[in-house]
Order: structure tokens, then sequence, then C-alpha cells
């Protein structure tokens, strides 16, 4: 962690000048597009790529080297990679991030905790986070992910999540708020803390290439967001987290702060560093900068699996302008909580806040103390 | 419009297989049950007759104009781009379910 702070002056001279050439700290990879979902917010499950083997991804993992602090292995649902796993220990092998992310909506519910046991035993250094997809309370949450079932699923899944008990594991749980559930989230709220899992994390539906989604309707009225997002500010400053949670959780104040002006303004608020300090490496093999305008940089079959072919030519180099010109603009949050890390006013913020103590209390009282009981209660 | 920037984004040349992947994509996912009705169109140009003719209709993917589209005279080539229309959107534009005479 110490490594990929000290690094952040470089990522703002690189942005500013050019120089020196640095690789991403901040890796997404999908390694599939299929998905057994079919959310109402998104399109990726309908994709089918000629997908990068197993042996591919080795050699891509071998060429970043020690560079990447943060991977997340997306997809599609990542749990139907076969070699998930796999994948995992070889980006272990070659990269030693801090942390590799892993986003699940929970159908596969008997595989999950089984795999994710052997990926935290046989990667011990890494922090594994495991983010539970939850957009609604019961048939709410089926109706949106388009699956009859998949909320209790996901309590399953979370159960047994629990149960593993694993030093290296953060289990989180990931809300996307949408039009279709911006007028619940009381509910949605009530029950994710009641939950009281290791960290609970909402991002704003929004159109992306990579998800189909562009012109289509999903994104909530900024007026409705401001409010839900009001809620559950207003939720996490009254709680006091302790220990590194402080931290993120501060973090994550900032961020639900920050997608509130990019909305409002329009624009990229704060320096974005997709392209820098993060990018996307898809199915297929292409790199991008970021998901949501899925720019093809290069295609890493085509430069021998060499990520930094891919990354220093002069396409990227023109993506990078477009988005340096702020051509573009996104509440990504994927790509957001690195430009926060970028960004010193932010940090400062954050470090006052840390500071001063006056962050949150997790696992307070809940309103919905039924919800909760649903959710730890086991199933017959 | 807070997301014009995106949809101006995804508007440049396309390549051959264009038409192909993203219909077979919708063609899938409609027969796999998905919230999706069909493919609209997000016109390349304002000043392009041929799109704007073809905007705003919902197309079966068997039915959809091929981009690039062939009648398009802009000098820098067709940049047309497919959208998927989803149930949901139902009420802002009605299925109309045109057959492609392009």
């Amino acid at each position: 962690m110490i490594e990929a702070i000290r690094k952040i002056p470089l990522y703002m001279l690189n942005r500013k000048f050019g120089w020196p050439n640095m690789l991403p700290m901040n890796i997404t990879i999908s390694p599939s597009p299929r998905c057994n979902s079919r959310c109402l917010t998104c399109n990726i499950w309908m994709k089918r790529e000629d997908e990068l083997s197993l042996e591919e991804w080795d050699k891509v993992f071998q060429s970043l080297g020690k560079t990447p602090f943060w991977f997340t292995i997306s997809g599609g649902e990542p749990f139907m990679n076969k070699d998930i796993v796999e994948t995992a220990q070889s980006i272990y092998k070659h990269c030693k991030p801090g942390i590799i992310n892993i986003p699940t909506n929970s159908l596969m519910y008997k595989i999950i905790a089984p795999k994710v046991e052997t990926m935290c035993r046989t990667c011990p250094d890494t922090q594994f986070i495991i983010n539970l997809s939850l957009d609604g309370v019961g048939e709410k949450h089926d109706h949106i992910r388009g699956i009859a079932g998949n909320f209790e699923k996901f309590e399953l899944n979370y159960r047994a999540l629990r149960e593993l008990n694993l030093p290296n594991l953060t289990i989180g749980v990931h809300s996307v708020i949408s039009r279709f559930n911006v007028d619940d989230v009381e509910e949605l709220f009530d029950y994710a803390f009641g939950l009281k899992p290791d960290s609970y994390i909402t991002e704003i539906a929004e159109q992306r290439v990579e998800l189909d989604t562009v012109g289509i309707s999903i994104t909530p009225s900024k007026e409705k967001y401001g409010v839900a997002i009001d809620e559950l500010i207003r939720r996490l400053e009254s709680r006091d987290f302790k220990g590194i949670s402080r931290v993120t959780e501060s973090f994550r104040i900032q961020y639900y702060k920050l997608v509130k002006k990019i909305l409002a303004q329009e624009t990229q608020v704060i320096a974005c560093y997709a392209g820098w300090a993060s990018a996307q490496i898809y199915a297929n093999g292409e790199v991008w900068p970021c998901c949501v305008r899925s720019d093809n940089v290069a295609n890493l079959r085509d430069v021998d699996y060499d990520f930094k072919r891919a990354w220093f030519n002069p396409e990227a180099d023109r993506v990078r302008k477009s988005i340096k010109n702020k051509e573009c603009h996104c509440p990504l949050a994927n790509a957001s909580y690195t430009n926060m890390l970028m960004h010193p006013p932010t940090l400062a913020r954050v470090g006052t806040r840390v500071i001063q103590g006056s962050l949150p209390v997790i696992n307070g009282p809940t309103k919905n103390a039924a919800a909760t009981t649903v959710a730890t209660t086991p199933k017959a | 419009m807070k997301w014009q920037w995106l949809q101006e984004h995804v508007q440049h040349p396309k390549d051959a297989g264009y038409a192909k992947r993203v219909l077979d994509r919708y063609r899938l996912g409609m027969k796999a049950k998905g919230e999706i009705l069909g493919a609209r169109i997000i016109p390349g140009s304002r000043d392009c007759a041929v799109a704007q003719s073809l905007a705003n209709k919902t197309y079966l993917p068997d039915d959809a104009p091929i981009i690039p589209i062939a009648q398009c005279t802009l000098p820098g080539g067709c940049m047309c781009a497919y959208t998927p229309v989803m149930t949901y959107e139902t009420e802002r534009a009605p299925v109309e379910e045109v057959t492609a005479e392009v």
C-alpha cells in the first residue's frame, strides 16, 4: 500500500507532463462477458467474445509485473469463469497486488464460497474483496436482476462467505442505484446496513459502452439520486467506523459527494486518471483506459501480450489527450476512487475526517430489524 | 444533456463487422428472454437525411438497417450506431417494427 501511495506524485507528473511513463496501479479485467443475470441496467450478458485463455492471461499478468496494487476481476459474472481461481492465482504469482476485488451476483452460491476459500488460502498476502450485488430487498431485487430467487441466493451466499471467517477476506455489498430502485433506497439501506457487511458500496447506474447501455434511460434523475445519496451520507456520517474502515468510509463519503457534483456540473470535477492510473482489459484482449468509453487502444494478442506495448502507443496517447481535455465525464466508481487518491484536496478532506474521528458507527441500530433477521437466519 | 458526450462518442465510423456483431447480440438477448425489444439507430449526423429517416424506430434484429448505411453521403462515412431498445422504454418510443429498405 505504501508503495502504491509513493507512486501518486509520479502519476500526477505523468498526467501533467507525459513523464515518467507509468503502468496503471488499478487494473480491471473482464475474462468473459457471460452472465446468468438479466439485469434491467446491463446488457453485457448478450455479448460473446473470442476470450483470452488462461495461458494468455498469464502472459499478460507477467508483463504487468508488480505495479498494479488493485485488481478487479469483473465480468459478466466472474464465477461463471471456470478458471477464476487459477486467474487469481496467476495474478498473485506475477503481480502480488494488495487487493483483488471480485463482484458477484450470488446465483452460483454453491460454488462461490469454496472457490473464494481456495483463492484466499493460496494467495495469503492479498486481500480479497468479494462484493455481492444487491439492488433491492426481496422480489424487488429479483425484478431488477431479472432472475426469480436471486435474493434468496444472495442471502445464502452472504452467509456462506461469512462462515469462511478468513483474515484476508472482506465481504462487501454493492448496490447499483438506478431509476428502478431510487425510490426504495431507505428499505435497501436498512437491509444492507443491517447485514453488517465489511463494506457497503453504492454506484449510480450509468451508460457505458461496455455494458451496451448507451442511449438507455437507466440513470436516476439527479434530484432523486441526490436525495438518496444524502440519506446514505447521513447514515455513514452517523456511524463510528474503526481502523481502516474509517479511511475507506471517509473515501466513500467523498465519492458520493463527488458523484452529485459530476451530475450537477456535467464535467470532470476532479481530474480523471483513467488512461494513466487505471485501465481495463476486456475479454478479447482489448485494452481500454476505461469501461465507460471502451476505447480500444490495442489488443494484447497483437503485441505478444505485452501490456507495456499496448499502453504506451499513439492511440493510447490520443485517448489520454481526450480525457485530459475533459471530452468525457462520468461517475464510474472504480476510476473515481483512483482519481480521488490523485487529488490532494480530497485526500486532505479524508485525512481531516479520519483524524477528527467524527465518523461513523458501523453496525449501529437499524430501522428494519426484521430484514436483518431474514438475512442472518439460516433457511430450511 | 447529461450523457450527450457518450452518444457522440459512439458516433464514429464502424468496421464492416459491426452490424453483425451487435445485431447477433440483440438477437441472442431477445431469444434468451432479456428485457430487449430490438434495436434503434443513433444517427451519426443531423445532416444525414438517410440516418434521420431511420432514427426513432425500433427494429427487430433481422430487419434493422445495416450500419455502415450504404446510402450514407457523409464525407467521413457513416457514423451511425445501434442502441438497444428496452421493454421499459416503450412509453418513450412505441415499438414500430419496420422492415429495412436500405
